[in-house]
C-alpha cells in the first residue's frame, strides 16, 4: 500500500510540472482570451483554476480523452461560440465526474470480473458531498462556497487516488444518483462497445499507464485537450439537462451491465473460522491482564517488606476512590508490561496522589425560599447584556474599566536638513551630525574596550600555555585555548576596523571644517556659530612606540601562527585530495580503455554516467607556504592606515557654538532673504494615536539655527492598545497654509517605561518634499553644488530629529497605568528577541533570575562589556548561590533602614499613643491638646478613662441602670451611638464646595422681582418684620461671649390656688402652654388661711425661672392667673472643654428648664404687736410646673449611602427643592436616615401595626377611650433626642420594633409608632410635620374621626380639636400617609386655618401623583409586634429602689437641714397613686377631700410628678426641679411615694409624689 | 516644670506685611490671622490683625505698601502643625461694596532669621458664568466660609484663580 502511495504521489508531481508547462504554452495561444476574461469576471475563481489545473485531477482525465479525443473536439467545436458560463468551476466539477464517470465504467467491469467486488462495499464512503442533488449543484453558484468546495473536492480526489477503490465505490453511487447522458456524449451501446475495446483488468494501470504514454508520445495532444477542457466544462455545467440525459444514459448502461457481467461472477460459500480457532489465534497476539489480586511480594523488590508509612503516623491523604478490579488489572498490566516497579510504592499499592475531590462542596448552597429573602437582598434578573469583544480593547470584561495613560514628552525639533539651509548649514549639519558620531564613538570607546580584551586573551592563553599554573588536563586545556586564539582572531579584526572608523571619522571631521571655512571665506559672511577645535595631546613618544611595535609583533606572531596553522590544514586537505585524483586519475584511466569496448553497446549507458563533469577532480595544488615577511608587511600597512602613527599626537576635535554669525546688514541681499525667509516659517506637532489626532503642539517660530524647542507634555489617557503613536510635522509658512512635512513614528514603550525614568529620545524624520527657493536657502530635493562649476552636486532632503521621550504614566497610588499586555504584540516583538533582555523573555522574566541567566548564557553576553555589567553583576549574584533570592518581592525594601525604633517600643512610648489615638479622633482624645513633648509627662491617668470604656464595651452594668433591660439598651445605644459618629467623623472630612467657599445664589426671578418690589416698600414700616438674625460663624469664641436669651412674654390660664370649699377647679388635663407636666393644682392651706388670702394675696402669684448649667435667673413675681413678663433673662453659656466648634456645642446635654412657681407669702410674725413695726413674711414658692427645652438645635448632616432607588432620590429632591421654592420655611420631610445610616423614604416607616391587646382589651367598647390609652401608652416609651444621643450628626429614624427594644426615641419615633397604632385600629391617621412649641420642628399625628380632625402629641399623649387654640402644633409642613406625601402648599400653616382634605390638589402637593405613580414601597416596618408582660414583681421592686434613692437625694440636698418623713402621708400617698395612674383626672377632688380629712393640721404642698422611666436620673432631675427640698421652715415634713405601673413590652409609667407639710400651730 | 505643665519650645514671630503687587487693584487692606496644630497654644502677641486700608504707590512699582506689624508668641510641644499665617486681602469693587481680592497662607519659616516670603494670591472662582456676573453685580464674590481654609488640606480641590503676590517679611 505504501509503496503504491508512493508511486501516486510521483506522478502526481511530475503531472504538476506539466500542468505547468501548459499553462506557459497556453498564454501563448490566442484562444487563450475567453478565459481571461473570464478570470477577471470572477477573481476568486481563478484561484481554484489554478489549483484544478495543477491538480492531477486533471491529468487522471487524459486517459479518457485520449480515447474519445476527437469526439471532445468535435464537441468543442460545437460549443464554441457560445457564451460563457459565469461558473466555470461548476461546470468543471461536471465535467470532471463525467470523465471520471467513463473511467468507472471501465472500472466497474473490470471490478465485476472479479469476486471481490464485495468487499469494495465494506469501505466506507468518504465523501458524502457526493450525493448532492443535481438542483442543489446548481444552486450552489456562491464564488465563496465553489472555491471552498472545489478544494475540498481537490482534497478528497487526492485521497481517492491513493485509495481507488473507494472513489470507484462512490462512483457508482453517483452515476445512480445522475442517471442521464447528455445527447454530444456516446450512447451506452457506443460506451459499451468503446470499454470493451479498452478493457483493463487492473485499474491502477488504467490510471498510470496511459499517463506514462502521454509522457512519451502524446504530449502535444494533451496540451490540446487541456486548452479545450474550460469550455467543454463550462458547456456541460451551463446545460444540466445534457447532464441529466447522461446520468441516466449511465444507468441504463449500468443495468444492461448488470445482465452482462452476471455471468462474470463466481459464487463461493463464505469463509468461515471457528470461535476456537480465533480465540486461539487472539491468545498470541492479545494479552490480557488477569483480574485477581497481585501478591504483595510481586509488586516489592526482592526482600523487601512492605512498609506502611499510614502505620508509622505519617499523614497519607485519603486516595481516589478505584474498584479493586479495575486495580488489580491494572496491577497485573503494570507488572508485565513495566517491570520497572517504580509504580508501585513503599506499601505495595499503586502509587496514587491523594483524592483531589473535596468532601464538602466549596460553594455553599443556595435555599431559594421566597418569605426568607429580605426586600433589599431579593435578586433581580437583569438581561445579559452581549459584550462585544474586540482584541484591540484592551480590558477584558472582567477588567475594570481601564484608565491608561502614556505621556509624550515632545521637547523639540531639529533640522538636519531644511530647505532655508544655506550651503554654510548643510556642512555645518554634516559636521554636527560627524561631530555626534564621533561623541558617541567616544563614549563608548569600543576601540579600547577590545584592544583591552585582546590584551587579556592574550594573557589567558599565555597562562593557559604555561602548563605549571593549569594543573587541568591537557585536552580541556587545548581546547579552551583553541577557543581563545579564535576569539582573538575575531576581536583583532573588530578592534581594526573600530580603530580604522575611528581613524577616517577624524579624517572627515576635519575634511568637513576645512571645507566650511572655505566656503565662509568664499561668501564673506559666517551662517552659523559653529567653530571646530583640534586639540592636540602630546603622547610620550618612546612608550608610544614601544606599545606601537609591541602590538604589531604580537600581531604578527599570531598571524603567523595562524597562517601556519592554516597552512598545515591545507596541506593535509591538500595530501588527501591528492591521493584521491590520484586514485581517480588512475581509475578513469581504466573505465577509458573499458569505455571505447562498450561503447557501441550502451550508448545510453555513457549518457547516465556522464552527469557529474563538475565533480571531476581537478589537481590539487601545493598551498603556499607562510612567508612572515609578507605578513609583517601587510600587519604595518594595515597599521599605518587604520592607526595613530607612534608618536603622533591624539586629535581632539572640539565643537563649539563660540563662532559668531554675521549680522544681516553685512549680509549680501539673497542672505537675507533667506533669513527672513526663516523668520516667517513656525513648526508645530500634531500627535496622532491610532491614527487619530490627538493634540498638537503650540506652533513655534523657526530658530535660525534650525531648532525649535516645544516642551510640552501630552497626557494621553487611553483605552484601545496603542497601535501606532505618531508625530506629524507641520510647516506652516508666513500666513499660507500649512503643510503636512514628515511623519515621526514613535515607538510603543515597553511595559517597564513609566514617565520620570524615559530618557529623551531622539527620532529621526525625512521629508520627500521638493523646495526650490529663490535666495540663498539650498531647497530641498533640489540638487546643488558646492563648487563654482556646478560639479559635484548633492541632493539633499528636509530631514531633522525630534527629540520626545514616551512614557507610561504612573497612576496616583504609584500604579503605573500600564494596559495589561495583550496577546497582540508578541508578533511584533519576536523580532526584536535575542537582542535585548527584555524584550526576549518579557518584563516579568527579569525577575526570574533562572530564565534571566539562561537567556544570558545563550545570548552569549559579554561579561566585559560595561553596558552589560549591571546585568552581570545581577546574575553572578543571584545564580552564585551565596545570596538567598527570595521568591516574594519586597516593595519597600529599605523600610527596615527606616525602623529607628522598634515596633513595641513605638507602642510603649505613651506619646505617641496619645498622638496616635488622637488622630485617629477617638472621642477622649479628640480635643486634647498640648499633647506633652516627653513621655515622663504624660500621666498614666489620661488612657484610664480611655482603657476603663474599651474594657466595658462588652460589660453591662446594672449600677446605673435599675432595670437590667434598660441598662442592656443603654449599651446598645452607646454602640449605635459610636458607630454613627464614627460614620460622620469619616463623613465629616468630605468637604463640598458649599462647605467652603460662601457663593451667592443666582437670584430667579421671584427673589429677583421681590427684592425690586422691595424698593418700592416703604422704608420704616408701620409694624416691622422681624429679620433673622445672621448666623454667626463660631471662631474665635471664649467663655463668658456667649449668652442665653430667655424672653419671658405672659402665661395663660395658669392654676389658682383654691379656697378648700370652693369648686373653681378647671379640668387640667393639661393642655396648657406652660405646663408639659401633669401638675396637680396646688392644693391645700390650711383651713385658717383659706377664707383669706395671706397678706391680701391674689389667687396666685406666679413668677418664672430659668435654670440652664445650673444657673438660675428668674423674673419678678407677676400676679394673676394670666401674667404678663415681658422680661428677657440672660444666662451664660459655657461649652465644654471651651470648644466652641459646631459638633461640640450641639453636643451640649444641658437642658433649659423653664419652670414656673407661685410665691406664696406666709406670715412668719409670732407677735401680733410687732406687725406695725416689721414685716415678717416668709417667702415660699409652690412649683406649678415646667417646660424643658433641649440644647440643642437639629442639625443635618445627611451625606450617607443610600439605600433607596436613585430615581425616587432624585424624585424627593427635586419634590423638596419645588417645596422648599415656594415655601422656605415648610420643612418637607421625605427621606430620612436610618439607623444603619441609611436614607429611606419616610412613607416605608408607616404601616399598621398592632397595638399591645390589653390596651385594646381595656376598653372593648369606646373606641375613643382606647384611643387615648394607645397614646398614653406610646408617650410611656421615654423621650430621647436624636441630637443629644447622636451629637451634632443627624436625626435618626428607628422602625418602630426598635423603637420598642429600645425603648428610648425622640418625637418621630413616637409619632410613628402612634400612627402605626391608629392605622391598625383602623383610623385614618397621618404623620404630621410641622412645628410646635416647645420642639420646635417636630411630627404630630392627625387621626380623622367622623366629623373632625384630631391632632396628637405622641410625646405626652394628649390630644386637641383641629380648632383649639391651645394646641402646641403651631404650623403644618407636611402630612405623611403610608403610599403618600403631601405638602401643604396653603397659605396658611396654622392647623386652625388650614383644610386637611389631602384630596385636594390645590391645597396640598402630593408626592406620589399620576406622572410618579407610587412604586409600591416595602415597609422598613416588622409584620407585627410582639408585647411580653412586664413583670410586677419587678416593678415593685423598681419602684421601692426608686422611693429609696429619692429620699436619699432629698436628704442630700437638705444638708444643713433635718428631714423628717411623715410616712402616715407617705402611706397615703402610696395608696392614692395607683388611682391616678387608672384614671388619671376625676380624681383631684376625692383627693383633696381625702388629704383634708387625713392631715386636718398640716399644711400640705406637693405634687404628683408623671414621668415614663428610662433612668434614674431624670427622676431625681424631676424632683429637684419642684423646689420641694428647698422649704426651710423648721418644723417640715416630707412625704414621699413612688409608683411604678408597668405596661407591656418594659414599658413603665412612674408616679412621684412628692409633699412637704408643715405643721399648723 | 512639670508641675507647671508640659515642657513647651517658643516660636517667637515678629515681622510686617510690608507690600503687595495687585496690578488690577488699589485701596485694599489686608487681615492676617494664624492656622497652627492642636499642640499651639500662642502665649502674648496679636493672632489677627486688621491693616488700614493702602492705595497704590505713585512710582513705577505701583507697590500696594502696608508695612504692617505682625508680632507673636506661640508655644507648643510638638512641632506638628506649625504654624502659618493666613492672609486675605480686600479693597472694594467698582460699586464700592468690599470684597476679597485674594487669599494667601505660608508657613511661618522654619528657621530663625530674617525671611522674606512671597505669598501668591487667590480668590475662589464663580461656579459659572450666569453666578459670576450676578457676583459681580451684586457685589457678593465667592469668598471662603473661613479664611483658614486656605491653610488647611481638606476638602481644597479644584478652586483657584489668577495669582497675585503679597510681600511678607
Amino acid at each position: 500500500m505504501k509503496s503504491k502511495e508512493e508511486k501516486v504521489k510521483i506522478i502526481t508531481e511530475e503531472y504538476i510540472d506539466d500542468g505547468e508547462d501548459a499553462e506557459e504554452e497556453r498564454q501563448k495561444k490566442p484562444s487563450k482570451v475567453p478565459r481571461q476574461k473570464r478570470k477577471k469576471q470572477l477573481p476568486a475563481a481563478s484561484r481554484e483554476e489554478m489549483v484544478s489545473e495543477n491538480s492531477p485531477v486533471d491529468d487522471q482525465q487524459e486517459p479518457v480523452q485520449e480515447g474519445s479525443d476527437t469526439r471532445l473536439l468535435g464537441m468543442m467545436s460545437r460549443r464554441g461560440p457560445r457564451s460563457l458560463p459565469p461558473i466555470p468551476s461548476a461546470s468543471r466539477t461536471g465535467f470532471a465526474e463525467f470523465s471520471m464517470r467513463e473511467r468507472m465504467r471501465e472500472k466497474l467491469q473490470a471490478a465485476r470480473s472479479k469476486a471481490e467486488s464485495a468487499l469494495l462495499q465494506e469501505i466506507p464512503t468518504p465523501r458524502p458531498r457526493r450525493l448532492r442533488s443535481p438542483a442543489e449543484k446548481e444552486s450552489e453558484t456562491e464564488c465563496g462556497m465553489e472555491l471552498d468546495r472545489e478544494v475540498q473536492r481537490i482534497q478528497q480526489e487526492h485521497d481517492s487516488q491513493g485509495h481507488s477503490r473507494v472513489k470507484f465505490h462512490d462512483s457508482v453511487r453517483k452515476i445512480k444518483s445522475k442517471p442521464l447522458v447528455p445527447p454530444g456524449f456516446p450512447s451506452a451501446e457506443e460506451a459499451y462497445n468503446f470499454f470493451t475495446f479498452n478493457f483493463d483488468p487492473e485499474p491502477e494501470e488504467s490510471e498510470e499507464k496511459p499517463k506514462a504514454k502521454n509522457r512519451h508520445g502524446a504530449n502535444q495532444e494533451e496540451k490540446e485537450g487541456e486548452e479545450e477542457e474550460p469550455p467543454v466544462q463550462e458547456g456541460v455545467s451551463k446545460t444540466d439537462e445534457e447532464e441529466w440525459l447522461d446520468g441516466r444514459d449511465a444507468e441504463d448502461l449500468l443495468l444492461g451491465l448488470d445482465h452482462a457481467v452476471e455471468d462474470f461472477v463466481a459464487i463461493r460459500p463464505a469463509d468461515y473460522e471457528s470461535v476456537h480457532v480465533r480465540l486461539q489465534r487472539e491468545k498470541e497476539l492479545l494479552f490480557v491482564p488477569s483480574r485477581r489480586t497481585v501478591p504483595t511480594y510481586k509488586k516489592l523488590p526482592e526482600n523487601v517488606q512492605p512498609r506502611y508509612l499510614e502505620d508509622e503516623g505519617l499523614y497519607i491523604g485519603a486516595r481516589p476512590e478505584v474498584p479493586r478490579t479495575n486495580q488489580n488489572i491494572m496491577e497485573n498490566r503494570l507488572l508485565t508490561q513495566e517491570p520497572g516497579r517504580r509504580w508501585f510504592g513503599d506499601d505495595g499499592r499503586i502509587l496514587a496522589l491523594p483524592n483531589p475531590i473535596k468532601p464538602v462542596p466549596s460553594r455553599p448552597p443556595m435555599f431559594t425560599q421566597a418569605q426568607d429573602i429580605k426586600p433589599e437582598l431579593e435578586t433581580l434578573y437583569k438581561k445579559a447584556v452581549k459584550y462585544i469583544h474586540r482584541s484591540q480593547h484592551l480590558i477584558g470584561s472582567g477588567d475594570s474599566p481601564g484608565n491608561f495613560q502614556l505621556d509624550i514628552d515632545i521637547s523639540g525639533l531639529i533640522f538636519t536638513h531644511h530647505p532655508c539651509f544655506s550651503r554654510e548649514h548643510v556642512l555645518a549639519a554634516k559636521l554636527a551630525q560627524l561631530y555626534d558620531q564621533y561623541l558617541a564613538r567616544r563614549q563608548r570607546n569600543k576601540a579600547k574596550f577590545l584592544t583591552d580584551k585582546l590584551h587579556a586573551l592574550r594573557n589567558a592563553v599565555q597562562m593557559g600555555l604555561n602548563p605549571a599554573k593549569t594543573p587541568k588536563t591537557l585536552e580541556t586545556t587545548s581546547k579552551t585555548i583553541n577557543e581563545y586564539k579564535s576569539e582573538i582572531r575575531q576581536t583583532r579584526k573588530l578592534r581594526d576596523a573600530e580603530q580604522e572608523k575611528d581613524r577616517t571619522l577624524l579624517k572627515t571631521i576635519i575634511k568637513v571644517w576645512k571645507e566650511m571655512k572655505s566656503l565662509r571665506e568664499f561668501q564673506r559672511f559666517t551662517n552659523t556659530p559653529l567653530k571646530l577645535v583640534l586639540r592636540k595631546e602630546k603622547v610620550d613618544q618612546k612608550a608610544d612606540e614601544e606599545a606601537y611595535e609591541a602590538e604589531i609583533q604580537a600581531e604578527i606572531n599570531e598571524l603567523l601562527e595562524e597562517h601556519t596553522e592554516e597552512y598545515e590544514q591545507k596541506m593535509e586537505v591538500y595530501r588527501v585530495t591528492l591521493q584521491r585524483w590520484k586514485a581517480w586519475k588512475k581509475a578513469q584511466r581504466a573505465k577509458k580503455k573499458k569505455k571505447k569496448q562498450e561503447v557501441e553497446e550502451h550508448p545510453t549507458d555513457e549518457e547516465r554516467e556522464e552527469p557529474g563533469p563538475g565533480e571531476e577532480p581537478e589537481k590539487p595544488a601545493p598551498p603556499e607556504p607562510v612567508d612572515r615577511a609578507v605578513i609583517e608587511q601587510q600587519v604595518r600597512e594595515r597599521a599605518a592606515q587604520s592607526r595613530r602613527r607612534p608618536g603622533e599626537p591624539t586629535l581632539v576635535p572640539e565643537l563649539s557654538l563660540a563662532g559668531s554669525v554675521t549680522p544681516n546688514d553685512q549680509c549680501p541681499r539673497v542672505e537675507v532673504l533667506r533669513r527672513e525667509d526663516i523668520k516667517r516659517r513656525s513648526l508645530f506637532l500634531k500627535v496622532t494615536f491610532n491614527n487619530k489626532e490627538v493634540s498638537r503642539t503650540e506652533s513655534r517660530p523657526l530658530g535660525a539655527d534650525f531648532r525649535v524647542h516645544f516642551g510640552q507634555i501630552f497626557n494621553l489617557q487611553i483605552f484601545n492598545w496603542p497601535e501606532s503613536l505618531t508625530l506629524q510635522v507641520y510647516e506652516t509658512v508666513g500666513h499660507s497654509g500649512t503643510t503636512l512635512l514628515a511623519e515621526v513614528f514613535l515607538p510603543i514603550p515597553e511595559t517597564t517605561v513609566v514617565s520620570g525614568r524615559a530618557p529623551i529620545e531622539e527620532v529621526e524624520f525625512s521629508s520627500n518634499q521638493h523646495v526650490t527657493l529663490d535666495h540663498e536657502g539650498v531647497g530641498s530635493g533640489v540638487p546643488f553644488s558646492f563648487e563654482a562649476d556646478g560639479g559635484n552636486q548633492l541632493i539633499l532632503m528636509t530631514s531633522g530629529k525630534v527629540s520626545n521621550s514616551v512614557a507610561w504614566a504612573i497612576g496616583e497610588n504609584g500604579i503605573p497605568l500600564i494596559p495589561p499586555l495583550s496577546q497582540q504584540n508578541i508578533g511584533f516583538r519576536s523580532a526584536l528577541k535575542r537582542a535585548d533582555a527584555i524584550s526576549s523573555i518579557g518584563t516579568s522574566g527579569l525577575t526570574d533570575m533562572k530564565k534571566l541567566a539562561k537567556w544570558a548564557a545563550e545570548s552569549k553576553l559579554d561579561p566585559n562589556d560595561p553596558s552589560n555589567g549591571p546585568l552581570m553583576q545581577l546574575i553572578s549574584v543571584a545564580t552564585s548561590g551565596e545570596s538567598y533570592i527570595p521568591d516574594f518581592f519586597r516593595l519597600e525594601q529599605l523600610q527596615q533602614e527606616f525602623n529607628f525604633v522598634s515596633d513595641e517600643e513605638l507602642n510603649r512610648s505613651k506619646r505617641f499613643r496619645l498622638l496616635l489615638l488622637r488622630s485617629q479622633e477617638v472621642p477622649e482624645f479628640r480635643h486634647y491638646k498640648q499633647i506633652p513633648l516627653y513621655d515622663r509627662e504624660i500621666m498614666e491617668k489620661v488612657f484610664q478613662d480611655y482603657e476603663k470604656r474599651l474594657r466595658d464595651r462588652n460589660v453591662i452594668e446594672t449600677k446605673d441602670h435599675i432595670d437590667s433591660h434598660r441598662a442592656t439598651v443603654a449599651k446598645y445605644l452607646q454602640q449605635v451611638r459610636e458607630s454613627v459618629i464614627n460614620r460622620f467623623l469619616i463623613a465629616k472630612h468630605h468637604f463640598l464646595l458649599s462647605d467652603l467657599v460662601v457663593e451667592e445664589e443666582v437670584p430667579n426671578i421671584s427673589i429677583l422681582g421681590l427684592s425690586l418690589f422691595k424698593l418700592a416698600e416703604q422704608k420704616r414700616p408701620l409694624r416691622p418684620r422681624r429679620k433673622g438674625r445672621k448666623k454667626v460663624t463660631a471662631q474665635n469664641l471664649s467663655d463668658g461671649d456667649i449668652k442665653l436669651l430667655v424672653n419671658i412674654i405672659r402665661a395663660y390660664d395658669i392654676p389658682v390656688r383654691k379656697p378648700t370649699a370652693s369648686k373653681f377647679h378647671q379640668t387640667s388635663r393639661s393642655s396648657r402652654t406652660f405646663t408639659e407636666k401633669h401638675a396637680a393644682s396646688p392644693t391645700t392651706h390650711s383651713p385658717a388661711h383659706s377664707a383669706d388670702y395671706p397678706l391680701g394675696q391674689a389667687l396666685v402669684r406666679p413668677f418664672v425661672e430659668v435654670s440652664f448649667q445650673r444657673t438660675i435667673c428668674h423674673t419678678t413675681t407677676a400676679e394673676g392667673p394670666n401674667p404678663s413678663w415681658n422680661e428677657e433673662l440672660e444666662l451664660p453659656f459655657r461649652a465644654p472643654n471651651g470648644d466652641y466648634s459646631t459638633t461640640s456645642l450641639q453636643s451640649v446635654k444641658d437642658d433649659v428648664f423653664i419652670n414656673i412657681f407661685d410665691e406664696v407669702l406666709y406670715d412668719v410674725l409670732e407677735d401680733d404687736r410687732e406687725r406695725g413695726s416689721g414685716i415678717h413674711t416668709r417667702i415660699e414658692r409652690h412649683w406649678l410646673g415646667c417646660v424643658r427645652i433641649p440644647f440643642s438645635t437639629i442639625y443635618f448632616q445627611a451625606r450617607f449611602d443610600s439605600q433607596e432607588d436613585e430615581k425616587l432620590l432624585q424624585a424627593t429632591e427635586k419634590f423638596r427643592a419645588e417645596c422648599a421654592l415656594k415655601f422656605p420655611n415648610r420643612q418637607c420631610l421625605t427621606t430620612v436616615v436610618d439607623v444603619s445610616g441609611k436614607t429611606v423614604f419616610v412613607t416605608r416607616y408607616l404601616k399598621p401595626l398592632n397595638p399591645p391587646q390589653e390596651l385594646l382589651n381595656a376598653y372593648p367598647n369606646n373606641p375613643q377611650a382606647t384611643a387615648e390609652l394607645v397614646a398614653r401608652y406610646v408617650s410611656l416609651i421615654p423621650f430621647l433626642p436624636d441630637t443629644v444621643s447622636f451629637a451634632g450628626v443627624c436625626d435618626l429614624w428607628s422602625s418602630s420594633d426598635q423603637f420598642l427594644d429600645l425603648l428610648a426615641g425622640d418625637e418621630e419615633e413616637h409619632a410613628v409608632l402612634l400612627c402605626n397604632y391608629f392605622l391598625s385600629m383602623g383610623k385614618k391617621a397621618w404623620l404630621v410635620t410641622g412645628n410646635a412649641i416647645p420642639e420646635g420642628p417636630t411630627a404630630y399625628v392627625l387621626t380623622q374621626e367622623q366629623s373632625h380632625y384630631l391632632i396628637w402629641n405622641p410625646c405626652n399623649g394628649h390630644f386637641y380639636g383641629q380648632f383649639d387654640t391651645f394646641c402646641p402644633l403651631k404650623s403644618v409642613s407636611c402630612l405623611i400617609g403610608p403610599d403618600n406625601i403631601w405638602f401643604n402648599i396653603q397659605q396658611y400653616d396654622s392647623p386652625l386655618r388650614i383644610n386637611f382634605d389631602v384630596t385636594k390638589p390645590k391645597l396640598w402637593k402630593s408626592f406620589f401623583s399620576r406622572s410618579l405613580p407610587y412604586p409600591g414601597l416595602s415597609s422598613v416596618q416588622p409584620e407585627e409586634l410582639i408585647y411580653q408582660r412586664t413583670d410586677q414583681v419587678a416593678a415593685a421592686e423598681l419602684q421601692d429602689r426608686i422611693e429609696k434613692i429619692l429620699k436619699e437625694k432629698i436628704m442630700d440636698w437638705r444638708p444643713r437641714h433635718l428631714t423628717r418623713w411623715n410616712r402616715y402621708c407617705t402611706s397615703m400617698l402610696r395608696h392614692f397613686l395607683p388611682l391616678l395612674e387608672r384614671n388619671q383626672e376625676d380624681v383631684e377632688d376625692d383627693h383633696r377631700a381625702e388629704l383634708l380629712k387625713q392631715l386636718g393640721d398640716y399644711r400640705f404642698s406637693g405634687f404628683p410628678l408623671h414621668m415614663p422611666y428610662s433612668e434614674v436620673k431624670p427622676l431625681i432631675e424631676a424632683v429637684y426641679s419642684t423646689g420641694v427640698h428647698n422649704i426651710d421652715a423648721p418644723n417640715v415634713e416630707f412625704a414621699l411615694a413612688v409608683y411604678v405601673h408597668p405596661y407591656p413590652k418594659n414599658v413603665l409609667s412612674v408616679w412621684i409624689y412628692v409633699a412637704s407639710l408643715i405643721r399648723n400651730r | 516644670m512639670a508641675a507647671a505643665g508640659p515642657s513647651v519650645f517658643l516660636l517667637m514671630v515678629n515681622g510686617q506685611v510690608e507690600s503687595a503687587q495687585f496690578p488690577e487693584y488699589d485701596d485694599l487692606y489686608c487681615k492676617y490671622c494664624f492656622v497652627y496644630g492642636q499642640d499651639w497654644a500662642p502665649t502674648a502677641g496679636l493672632e489677627e490683625g486688621i491693616s488700614q486700608i493702602t492705595s497704590k504707590s505713585q512710582d513705577a512699582r505701583r507697590a500696594l505698601v502696608w508695612n504692617f506689624p505682625i508680632d507673636v508668641t506661640f508655644k507648643s510641644t510638638n512641632p506638628y502643625g506649625w504654624p502659618q499665617i493666613v492672609l486675605s486681602v480686600y479693597g472694594p469693587d467698582v460699586f464700592g461694596n468690599d470684597v476679597v481680592r485674594g487669599y494667601g497662607a505660608v508657613h511661618v519659616p522654619l528657621s530663625p532669621g530674617r525671611h522674606k516670603k512671597t505669598i501668591p494670591m487667590f480668590v475662589p472662582e464663580s461656579t459659572s458664568k450666569l453666578q459670576k456676573f450676578t457676583s459681580w453685580l451684586m457685589g457678593r464674590r465667592p469668598e471662603y466660609t473661613d479664611p483658614k481654609v486656605v491653610a488647611q488640606g481638606e476638602g481644597r480641590e479644584g478652586k483657584g484663580s489668577p495669582p497675585w503676590a503679597v510681600g511678607l517679611e
